[in-house]
């Protein structure tokens, strides 16, 4: 269900879905917490605040679930070896033990809901999920502005690398596969004796250059090709993939390139020469 | 540590601005709904009262998010088209807290009432979501489409990856 993947990715508004949608749970969880604490304070109130801190709590829950069905599309998109993949693990988790805890602070709270005060026990169940929230959010944070995660990725429009193909040349060159598996504008993400490059397969021809850009090292493994050009998915550095050239900042200095090359319908990855 | 940097979040190591703004937006799209359920209906107290605590919330998290968000805006080259998304982003975003401060008035005046959601708190209520929405979407394109705030904090983490990847690099900055 490519199409339906790609809704859940907010391709077509080119902007993932999951982050707006969290905006809800993690302003009602708090706010449910909040009212929690104004039920002690405000005697007069009856049961209002108790119930309104209830209701808080269960549009959280749902509004949580809800964008965790959008964070996992997302989560499926990492690169299994991406220093991120670890990050968005921990991120997962973390909000799923959460949403767990809420709902058993609803469970705790949901018969007195006729009392003027939050009791305890739920009360601290819901701060011990809020503690988790904002590490876990903090976590989703990081994802997007320390590793780039979702960014640009509605401009790719061919299928991205799923993990780092590992090459040793032991000096010669090495086949990697067949020049057919690879589609025009598709990449794969390859360590050759320990340096991290994109090949690239372009129309007639094959080209392999350094993985990271060097602005702020987004991945061009996962960028996007016209012409002879590629282009950064985070800010939109261009480069001439034949020569390395930046063509288009905000980087400004040019791709090291590694000898790569299609010979008898396979691609072949040469040793790299010294830096 | 200088206020810009305070404002950007380098102390926390994450960008501010995104983080707080989670605050109005949530809870002022909570008191739209809320307010729908409320209005031309009989509702339990707790409905318009849980509303209003939305709306206050949302303004003291827009207070933050405001000089947080021109702190991230400020440092974006004028020709990029960040920049003027940005500047949209902000008017929008203005406009709608603008909105909700108004909201909060009309909203504090009827609560007590037999009708506490009068159509003039919702039709604001309805006029502020939308402009947060918009902004906010706004928001979200500068982060994903143009990479706002991407990789700023992270540049010493990532420079050491594509060094050990044996990748050109530019010399650190001091």
């Amino acid at each position: 269900m490519p199409a339906l993947k790609e809704m859940l990715e907010g391709r077509p508004v080119r902007s993932p879905l999951h982050p707006a949608l969290v905006h809800l749970p993690i302003a009602l969880f708090p706010l449910s917490l909040l009212l929690d604490i104004a039920s002690w304070i405000a005697h007069d109130a009856g049961a209002t605040l108790v119930q309104a801190s209830f209701v808080s709590l269960l549009a959280g829950i749902a509004t949580g679930v809800f964008a965790a069905v959008f964070g996992i599309v997302d989560y499926t998109d990492i690169r299994a070896d991406h220093p991120a993949k670890k990050t968005a693990t921990a991120h997962l988790v973390l909000n799923l033990i959460a949403i767990g805890l809420f709902a058993a602070s609803a469970g705790l709270r949901y018969s007195s809901l006729g009392e003027p005060q939050t009791a305890a026990a739920p009360f601290i169940v819901s701060l011990i999920g809020v503690v988790i929230l904002s590490y876990s959010g903090y976590l989703g944070g990081s994802l997007v502005y320390d590793d780039g995660i979702a960014v640009g990725r509605h401009r790719r429009r061919t299928r991205m690398p799923d993990s780092t193909l590992i090459i040793r040349t032991n000096g010669r060159p090495v086949a990697i596969g067949e020049e057919s598996a690879l589609k025009v504008g598709e990449t794969v993400r390859v360590d050759v004796d320990g340096v991290i490059a994109t090949v690239a397969r372009l129309k007639g021809a094959v080209y392999a250059f350094q993985e990271f850009c060097p602005h702020r090292y987004g991945p061009l493994s996962e960028g996007t090709f016209s012409g002879c050009e590629v282009t950064c998915p985070w800010h939109g550095s261009r480069f001439d993939v034949r020569t390395g050239k930046v063509t288009a900042g905000p980087a400004k200095i040019d791709l090291r390139t590694l000898p790569a090359e299609i010979r008898d319908g396979q691609i072949w990855i040469h040793p790299p020469p010294k830096a | 540590m200088k206020p810009m940097d305070i404002l950007q979040g380098k102390w926390l190591g994450h960008p501010l601005h995104p983080a707080i703004v989670h605050v109005p937006v949530g809870t002022w799209i909570m008191a739209l709904v809320l307010d729908l359920v409320a209005h031309g209906r009989t509702v339990s107290q707790t409905v318009p009262d849980l509303a209003l605590a939305c709306v206050i919330l949302g303004l003291a998290g827009a207070l933050l998010a405001v000089p947080a968000g021109i702190a991230d805006w400020a440092p974006i080259k004028k020709e990029r088209p960040a920049w003027k998304l940005g500047l949209y982003h902000l008017v929008l975003n203005l406009l709608g807290a603008l909105v909700w401060a108004a909201n909060l008035g009309l909203r504090w005046k009827a609560l007590a009432t037999a009708e506490p959601v009068t159509t003039a708190v919702l039709v604001t209520s309805i006029v502020g979501a939308a402009l947060i929405v918009v902004g906010g979407y706004l928001g979200s394109l500068m982060v994903f489409d143009q990479g706002t705030s991407v990789g700023r904090q992270s540049k010493k983490k990532w420079r050491a990856i594509a060094v050990r990847g044996g990748a050109n690099v530019p010399e650190p900055k001091h």
